[in-house]
């Protein structure tokens, strides 16, 4: 069973301990647009990283993670045979559509992340890039995890980042009934999604390996709803649930903590709800369940290891931080434990990180604290 | 990589004809005889299946059947996955498509039944729907070695646990499209065009079942040897899949090739630097035409069929080797045992 060695995001508060102090004080970090570009995307805000006006280059922010990380860890690419995953949405849309609004010259050779990742990791064997919606970073640590346990690597690190794109922002606003302010997952007036930039890197090693362990990195359940190309699916949900179950050998019960994928929308919080009973408390279990998307928004294919990084913390912690934004929940939320308004002190325990990308594909993380 | 064990095979093998349509170049091809998809799949739901799909499903319908596996779209599988070897889907389907949109009346007036035909994983999509195989799907492109590549494939899905049981195999059509482009992708020479699928119902050797085939598939291993470093590549990987596999280089009796005659012993030349002695050889595009991504997986149904012909001849440790164009590499070793 493989540890995770170290852990990290980038967020619009900052670096991973900036945005757990965040959640925690129940900040929003959610910027309003100006009226008229409100107006043309019929999108309210963003969560932005700070100083993004320069540039907004995912792959900047890649490489400070994983520099982060990587040091965090003591791994030494050069020494180690370390292999990244990297989960995104977007990749480098940014730069193609900056180019296609104000002509600024598009570094084409750079709109991959090979670069970026080995300029920031020397020695570095395999860069690995995977677009799986908004589980791509659940399914790159699904594959770290492969990598480490099949001996392919010394270290294996899964990383995502995306930046909030105007392009795909314009596009949420054409399924809002009006602009949205501020994500509220699990409201009852929850008015949709907004996107946030971000960046993590999860480094995962074997537990032989010297060094720090923050926590064991159980399993990740993987499934495809084959069902719909956009709406959630309850099956395919829980089939992720009991695939890492399954693969963690774990029951369902003992699940304390959830962070849930929770966007806002119609259609994902009363879903994910009844995920979450289908699986945990019909086996008797009553964990409690919190969400990142009302501080952080829905930082896309980062999202999944955002919600890692904030696991770990936890765990370390022993606490969970409230639904940001979260005032009066939803009617099939009844039975389920929201954290609301402030933390709640719950000893380091079994963990589930879940994510649920367009296209039904579905990623959903097991930790347990490293003894 | 882990052992696997060859529960059943389904295979449709081709034979030499002079192909009666005047699209196809003056030359002999080798096509799967009398196939007809309706008869062996019925007419629901394959009005609009390819060749190459027809051909998949036809060969991963035989093999569930030959493993015993109860399989079909009212008794779904969520643990049998499938992984498909090809060179680039159906080169007609994609080819005719796109003609379509060039030709057609504005605004273009395409068939869009015909769309998913034109994407490279329609054949082990099409599978999974039919049989009902909801585990992984994947398709492997990588024309030659692409089925020694989906064989390394299935293993990692079965040592990692995301599936119980894996269909693995490889399906390429007869079509002027595919002929004229080996034709004159080798200025008119190499062998004559074949068509063919092969699958094969695969689990861990490990796994405490018995049955099957008895044949097992020990290691294989991938390489990549460009700019004239091809044959040194393949001898790597010969090398490390019988480091792999924990198998003394004197115990492989026979080397399946997929060289097109006599005057064609490159890759067997390879191997045989490799294993420092000269076994037995048999070459598959020789008899069988240039099936492409299917080559080594009929390469591979040949011995199980041969073990089920004679099942008084004694064991044998096969070494599959392939290589393509570009410099890609490719062997695996299999083992059948003798039976009882």
């Amino acid at each position: 069973m493989p540890v995770i060695a170290a852990t990290t995001q980038l967020t619009c508060f900052g670096d991973g301990s900036r945005t757990w102090a965040a959640l925690t004080d129940g900040r929003c970090g959610a910027r309003p647009f100006d009226a008229a570009t409100a107006a043309r995307l019929n999108v309210g805000a963003t969560y932005p990283i700070a100083g993004r006006a320069d540039r907004g280059r995912a792959a900047d922010w890649l490489a400070t993670v994983l520099r982060a990380a990587a040091a965090e860890a003591g791994v030494d690419a050069r020494r180690e045979r370390v292999v990244v995953v990297v989960g995104t949405g977007l990749r480098q849309l940014a730069d193609v559509e900056r180019w296609a609004l104000d002509d600024t010259p598009c570094p084409v050779d750079q709109l991959h992340f090979g670069s970026a990742v080995r300029a920031a990791l020397p020695g570095v064997r395999e860069v690995v890039t995977l677009a799986n919606a908004c589980s791509a970073g659940g399914h790159a640590l699904a594959l770290a995890q492969d990598l480490v346990e099949a001996g392919e690597a010394d270290v294996a690190v899964a990383a995502a980042a995306d930046t909030a794109t105007l392009s795909m922002q314009a596009m949420i606003g054409k399924v809002a009934d009006r602009p949205t302010a501020r994500v509220r997952p699990f409201d009852r007036d929850r008015t949709g999604v907004l996107l946030g930039d971000g960046a993590a890197a999860v480094v995962v090693t074997p537990v032989e390996r010297p060094g720090p362990r923050l926590a064991h990195l159980l399993a990740t359940g993987l499934s495809c709803d084959a069902v719909h190309e956009t709406a959630p699916d309850v099956g395919g949900m829980t089939r992720a649930m009991r695939d890492a179950l399954l693969r963690a050998d774990r029951e369902a019960r003992d699940v304390r903590v959830v962070v849930a994928h929770g966007t806002g929308t119609a259609l994902n919080d009363p879903t994910e709800c009844q995920a979450i009973r289908e699986v945990i408390h019909a086996d008797q279990g009553d964990p409690w369940v919190t969400a990142l998307k009302g501080a952080i928004g829905h930082t896309s294919g980062a999202a999944a290891l955002c919600g890692v990084d904030i696991a770990v913390r936890g765990l370390r912690l022993g606490a969970v931080p409230p639904v940001v934004g979260l005032g009066n929940p939803l009617a099939e939320a009844d039975g389920v434990r929201l954290v609301r308004d402030h933390p709640v002190a719950v000893p380091g325990s079994l963990t589930q990180i879940n994510s649920f990308g367009f296209g039904g594909v579905n990623a959903v993380t097991l930790l347990e604290p490293a003894c | 990589m882990t052992a696997l064990r060859v529960r059943g095979l389904g295979v449709l093998l081709p034979s030499v004809t002079a192909p009666d349509d005047p699209s196809f170049p003056d030359r002999p091809v080798h096509a799967v005889d009398g196939f007809d998809v309706r008869e062996r799949l019925g007419r629901r739901g394959t009005s609009f299946f390819d060749r190459t799909t027809a051909l998949a499903v036809a060969a991963c319908a035989d093999a569930l059947r030959d493993a015993g596996v109860d399989a079909g779209a009212q008794q779904p599988q969520d643990r049998i996955g499938v992984v498909l070897a090809t060179t680039l889907g159906s080169f007609r389907s994609t080819s005719d498509f796109t003609r379509e949109t060039l030709v057609q009346e504005r605004p273009y007036l395409v068939n869009p039944m015909l769309f998913p035909n034109t994407v490279m994983n329609c054949a082990a999509g099409q599978s999974a729907i039919r049989l009902g195989l909801r585990g992984v799907n994947a398709t492997v492109a990588g024309g030659p070695v692409a089925f020694l590549h989906a064989l390394r494939y299935a293993a990692d899905v079965l040592a990692r646990g995301y599936a119980d049981l894996m269909v693995v195999g490889a399906a390429e059509e007869l079509s002027p499209h595919r002929v004229w482009s080996q034709v004159l992708t080798r200025g008119g020479g190499g062998a004559a065009c074949g068509e063919s699928a092969a699958a094969f119902v695969v689990g861990r050797d490990d796994d405490g079942s018995t049955g099957g085939t008895g044949t097992r598939i020990l290691a294989a291993a991938a390489g990549y040897g460009p700019d004239g470093r091809r044959a040194e590549a393949l001898s790597g990987c010969v090398r490390r899949a019988l480091d792999r596999a924990g198998v003394a280089a004197t115990e492989v009796d026979l080397v399946v090739t997929a060289e097109t005659g006599p005057d064609d012993h490159g890759q067997f030349e390879a191997a045989t630097r490799a294993l420092g002695h000269r076994p037995r050889h048999r070459q598959v595009t020789a008899a069988f035409g240039d099936c492409d991504a299917a080559t080594p997986a009929v390469g591979l149904a040949q011995l199980i069929l041969n073990r089920r012909a004679r099942p008084e001849k004694p064991g044998t440790t096969a070494l599959l080797v392939a290589e393509g164009l570009d410099g890609a590499a490719a062997a695996a070793l299999v083992r059948s045992p003798q039976c009882r």
